[in-house]
């Protein structure tokens, strides 16, 4: 037995709600699935010792994982900062302000790595200034992979056997943790890793990204590409007409990243009846209300007014230029397995 | 002076179904197993007390079952009663298939037996733990539990009992043996705490429908995962050879030096498939013994 530093106040917050969705397809609809991995890697943190009771947390986030630093940082009195830029969504910066943190806006994109880059520099400063401050770093700490076993747990739990896990990819730490943990039961589970052309995830030369949660201009090292049988990239407009669908049709209102793992996994589910389909659902649409669910908004996102393709066109190569919902037969191969003989 | 005698029987078990590190309701790390129990192996035992104010057992071997028979007597009976403890045990030594916890248990139940006191389960195995350090889940028969042996206490009880299994036992290292206590206790690393997590939803799911091959997949794992802190020499070969006859998996002694080859008892195909992957293991070498549910 061992005594550790718990905070589990919000647990009963951090795991989803299986939805079924027609067939053998299910939704992992979160509430913020994030709150997990917070939780986990700030525990870790205190368990090492690298966090004090009251202390400093720093991170850059412009999304859902400062939300739930900040609504754990209220919960067990810690002192978070925030480094974020353009993107972050007003109501949620009012929000996180609210919470507490410290909320910095960064609005010169770095030389190389963009945005991304600039605030994961202005983070390294505010490391350096307060002593003995943690960064949780949900792209390169482990522990954002480790967390997904209680996850896994609740798909058997409930479900029994899984045979396609479904999820966008960020960080990596949702698809790769679960798919890894629910490999240990099931080794030939079928993991598919949703991304964004422009996203240098799974190859894609690096670009713009106007959907944020999927995708990203720098690699992490949470992605662990091994874990993938398949990868697709869908653009926004696609993204945000699945996002719509999931609504309409199953009453849930989540965010895009959660509507562009539906459209896979629908696909998927129907190629593949009989087989059991998880699709990760991160977040809910409330923080989206201005954006994806406001037509006006809409009118004014490229490819929104065309008609959604009903399949992806599969590509040769991760570099391919991509103008709508592509795939690739990844085979849990190594990023460097794929790419070199994509520059063959 | 008190006459009579008691009797009773306790069952040892073929290793564990799974073995590893659980998070209880107040988020307590606890070292816990699902034992996959084997009837055919049993130890009994008599307790008769006579006039002396000496416990005597036979085999004299078997220390901890007079203490837990000492301590049984103490805690429910007249301290002093002097008795015999004759054990009878089928269960083979040292291999960790429960002989001494067998034993352990027997004793306790036959002391009780003779008082007339029925016990609950729960100070049994506070008694059976005092005794030998550990115990494990062979006890609880009608429904299945996920034990934390060295705590003796039941961290999840499952509504129904296991389903019913069939299994070839082989004994990876013939004449090695393992003291259950001496062999130094898994360090699970982080990886391997978290993904004892969905191996008990699974376990779960598997118990509550009943459905064998799911508790082949869950032992499989267990078996896996627990493998780098006591391997099974040729465990490969045996997993190949299950694969070849529609084995549902592997289970593991994590004390102890057998394997076995699970098979759904309910399939109808099991019996020729168990024969048959009698056949191959016995031309691998292998000295394989059937146990049937
Ligand atoms: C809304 C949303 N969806 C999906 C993801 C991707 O999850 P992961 O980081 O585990 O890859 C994120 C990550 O930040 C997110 O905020």
């Amino acid at each position: 037995m061992s005594t550790r530093a718990l905070m589990r106040k919000l647990e009963d917050f951090e795991g989803p709600r299986l939805v079924p969705l027609g067939g053998d397809l299910y939704g992992a609809s979160f509430f913020l699935m994030k709150l997990l991995p917070a939780r986990f890697m700030l525990e870790r943190a205190t368990e090492r010792g690298l966090l004090r009771p009251g202390g400093t947390v720093c991170e850059s986030s412009s999304g859902t994982f400062g939300l739930a630093l900040a609504m754990l940082a209220v919960q067990h009195g810690y002192k978070l900062i925030l480094v974020s830029d353009w993107a972050l969504d007003r109501h949620l910066h009012r929000r996180l302000i609210e919470l507490g943190a410290e909320v910095t806006i960064v609005d010169r994109p770095a030389l190389t790595g963009g945005l991304q880059q600039a605030r994961l520099d202005r983070l390294q400063e505010y490391l350096q200034e307060a002593s003995g401050s943690f960064w949780p770093s949900q792209y390169y700490n482990s522990d954002n992979p480790l967390s997904y076993g209680k996850v896994a747990e609740q798909f058997v739990d409930r479900l029994g056997k899984v045979d396609c896990l479904v999820g966008p990819v960020g960080s990596g730490g949702s698809m790769s943790g679960t798919s890894r943990y629910l490999r240990t039961l099931f080794p030939d589970l079928y993991a598919i890793g949703v991304d964004t052309p422009n996203s240098v995830l799974f190859g894609q030369p690096s670009g713009k990204l106007n959907l944020s949660g999927l995708g990203g201009n720098i690699l992490p090292t949470n992605v662990d590409h091994s874990q993938f049988d398949e990868v697709h990239w869908l653009v926004p407009a696609e993204a945000f007409h699945a996002t719509h669908d999931l609504h309409r049709k199953h009453g849930l209102f989540m965010g895009p990243t959660s509507g562009a793992a539906y459209r896979v996994a629908q696909w998927w589910s129907r190629n593949n009846p009989g087989k059991t389909v998880v699709a990760l659902f991160p977040d809910e649409g409330h923080r989206y209300a201005e954006t994806v669910y406001d037509e006006k908004w809409l009118e004014k996102i490229t490819g929104w007014s065309e008609l959604p393709k009903a399949s992806p066109l599969a590509v040769g190569t991760p570099r391919a230029p991509m103008s709508g919902w592509s795939r690739f037969a990844w085979g849990r191969r190594s990023f460097d397995d794929v790419l070199g003989q994509a520059n063959d | 002076m008190p006459i009579g005698a008691g009797y009773a029987e306790a069952i040892g078990h073929h290793g564990e179904l799974v073995q590893g590190l659980f998070e209880d309701d107040g988020v307590q790390m606890r070292r816990a197993l699902v034992s996959l129990p084997c009837r055919q192996l049993r130890s009994k035992v008599r307790f008769t007390p006579n006039s002396s104010d000496q416990l005597i057992v036979m085999p004299a071997s078997r220390e901890k079952a007079k203490r837990a028979a000492e301590l049984t007597v103490n805690a429910f009976g007249r301290p002093g009663t002097g008795a015999n403890l004759e054990i009878d045990s089928n269960i083979p030594l040292s291999r960790g298939m429960g002989s001494s916890t067998a034993d352990v248990l027997a004793s306790i139940l036959a002391v009780l037996d003779w008082l007339g006191i029925e016990a609950a389960s729960h100070d049994v195995m506070q008694i059976a733990v005092s005794a030998e350090t550990a115990c494990d889940s062979t006890l609880f028969r009608q429904q299945a539990v996920l034990f934390a042996h060295r705590d003796g206490v039941v961290m999840e009880a499952f509504r129904r009992p296991l389903p019913p299994i069939d299994f070839i036992s082989i004994d990876t290292t013939p004449g090695a043996t393992v003291d259950t206590l001496e062999f130094a206790t898994a360090r699970y690393d982080q990886l391997e705490i978290e993904s004892f997590r969905p191996l008990r939803g699974l376990l779960r799911t598997a118990i509550k429908s009943a459905d064998a091959r799911m508790l082949g997949r869950v032992a499989t794992a267990s078996a896996r995962i627990n493998e780098r802190f006591l391997p099974k020499p040729r465990l490969a070969e045996i997993e190949t050879i299950g694969v070849r006859f529609d084995a549902i998996g592997i289970q593991v002694a994590h004390s102890g030096t057998v394997v076995g080859l699970m098979f759904d008892a309910m399939d109808q195909k099991a019996s020729e498939n168990i024969k048959r992957a009698t056949a191959a293991l016995k031309q691998s070498g292998f000295e394989p013994a059937v146990f049937r549910h």
